[in-house]
């Protein structure tokens, strides 16, 4: 199964951009790694240059929140994503914020799957967790 | 007839422009206005008769963007990797591109009336198929072209090969990592263009002149870059432009582009086909009109915009300020073309063509520090480089 991954936007964290992908590996998933500092549109032309079924973007340093409102007018756009699975993780806000505000608040941005400050193989959990449920194994 | 002079390291080298041509011994360079009721040879044996006669055929060398070059039109499914690659391959191939189609809104698309030399299909990875189905062949089946070339997923090419008549495969430029792959496509349209070339009456016959081959002339530009400053002290990064009758060429050092392209080439090239000071001037003119600061920069000028409807030495200068303007604007934030160049990294600019013969250093360095201030908001000064004898392109054509 393919994702493509990276950090979005103005955010240069790399490490844990690489963790990310080592662990996604590791469970078996073909990776497209974007790498840090990627915007909105080149993550969805990635899903559709490798026909990825997943996208998952991670971001630590609240820059998330701006780029993420442009999440849906953005896929809209797009013909063939309907079934893609958007995940987003990392620091989803500035500074420290409520996990049951953040959640509900990123799922109505357009994603499926929100891990604000959740540790890296649970999230991961949760997308295969996801798949399955999807029949998408 | 006796080839008197001809003679050890001389050569004569000339540059066929669709304005202009370029006549350039060891000892001189002169140039001459085209005179367009003339054939190409004709004409430049009628200006600089004397001077072909006194070289061998062997040591004519002869580069020309008069022809046109080639048109291309790439279908491709994403702005960010497949357009944005082989668009970039195009460019620096020396083709021309008359449009893009981004291929899930291929329907909504007009068919372009005129012939087009070669249509590029492109998307998807090696790994992905089934990308490309019954609206790409509905949209070719109407449009009018030469070639066809298909460069994406490997998986779906014999596909597109029983659906599309006489289509080229070849390998995908969009590799596993999404990285570009340029050495293929670029090969193929180098060779497209060059047959072109050979094939037009008018560039033909000027093989009876010359025993060497006649190269596109932003192929000779490009080539001379990495050493250009064995002629100029020009400072990395720089960007080059060459603001001609017809188009206007931008080569640029890659450390200007901060993107997803990563390719091994030290330069590329970018072209605005509708901007120039001459065959193209109504269009710089519209472009000008279209830009919310050019009024404020004819201000500036001193002129008002009756200028447009002027034909004289003064309104050529003043549109080759626009132009420079203009063209500025095209590759900063200000007006996205498909790569912006961070312009406030650059050291030096360096102008080429015919516009070093009529604007000075001080009239373009104003120009220069005019959308810096009012584009950029800055106080940024690159340096202006004027190559008034052509040395880059001589620097190029010597090989």
């Amino acid at each position: 199964m393919k994702v493509v991954t990276g950090v979005v936007g103005n955010d240069i964290h790399v490490v844990a951009n690489r963790l990310i992908d080592l662990s996604l590996r590791a469970r078996g998933f073909e990776v497209f790694n974007l790498g840090v500092n990627t915007y909105l549109e080149e993550f969805f032309d990635a899903v559709v240059e490798t026909g990825a079924d997943v996208l998952l973007i991670s971001s630590l340093n609240g820059e998330a929140e701006g780029w993420s409102r442009e999440v849906k007018p953005l896929k809209a756009k797009y013909k063939n994503l309907d079934n893609l699975i958007m995940m987003i993780g990392g620091n989803l806000v500035v500074g420290s914020g409520d996990a049951e505000q953040i959640v509900p608040k990123y799922k109505n941005y357009g994603f499926d799957l929100v891990c604000h400050q959740i540790d890296l193989n649970t999230g991961l959990d949760w997308l295969e967790e996801l798949i399955e449920k999807r029949n998408l194994k | 007839m006796n080839k008197s002079t001809s003679q050890g390291n001389d050569k004569l080298l000339i540059d066929v422009g669709s304005t202009y041509f370029k006549v350039s011994t060891a000892d001189s360079i002169e140039q001459h206005f085209r005179d367009f009721n003339k054939d190409i040879l004709d004409d430049l044996v009628h200006r600089c008769g004397d001077t072909i006669d006194r070289f061998d055929k062997d040591d004519v060398h002869i580069c020309s963007s008069a022809n046109g070059g080639l048109s291309t039109l790439i279908i491709g499914v994403t702005n960010s990797f497949s357009l944005k690659y082989a668009t970039n391959i195009a460019f620096n191939s020396g083709i021309n591109i008359i449009d893009t189609i981004l291929y899930q809104n291929i329907e909504e698309y007009s068919i372009p009336s005129d012939l087009v030399d070669v249509v590029i299909i492109v998307g998807g990875i090696d790994s992905c198929a089934g990308i490309f189905n019954e609206s790409l062949y509905n949209y070719l089946s109407q449009l009018n072209y030469s070639n066809v070339v298909f460069v994406g997923s490997e998986q779906d090419a014999p596909v597109l090969k029983q659906n599309i008549e006489n289509i080229a495969i070849l390998p995908n430029i969009i590799d596993n990592k999404l990285h570009i792959v340029e050495e293929h496509l670029k090969e193929y349209l180098t060779n497209l263009y060059q047959q072109d070339i050979e094939g037009k009456e008018d560039i033909k016959n000027l093989y009876d002149i010359t025993a060497n081959q006649i190269y596109s002339t932003p192929y000779i530009v490009n080539k001379t870059l990495p050493h250009i400053d064995a002629r100029y002290s020009v400072v990395d990064p720089f960007i080059l432009l060459d603001i001609g009758g017809a188009t206007t060429d931008i080569h640029y050092s890659k450390d200007l582009v901060d993107d997803n392209l990563v390719t091994e080439n030290e330069y590329d090239r970018m072209v605005f086909k509708k901007l120039g000071v001459y065959k193209s001037k109504q269009s710089l003119i519209f472009a000008a009109q279209n830009n919310e600061f050019v009024y404020e920069l004819l201000m500036h000028l001193k002129v008002t915009e009756n200028i447009f409807n002027e034909q004289s030495e003064k309104a050529t200068r003043i549109l080759m300020q626009l132009a420079i303007f203009l063209v500025l604007c095209k590759i900063s934030h200000y007006r996205k073309a498909y790569i912006n160049l961070k312009l406030l990294a650059i050291n030096s600019i360096v102008l080429t063509g015919g516009i070093t013969k009529v604007l000075t250093t001080e009239e373009i360095e104003d120009i220069v520090s005019f959308f810096y201030k009012k584009i950029l908001t800055s106080d940024h000064k690159p340096v202006v480089v004027l190559d008034t004898n052509y040395d880059i392109w001589t620097l190029g054509a010597k090989g």
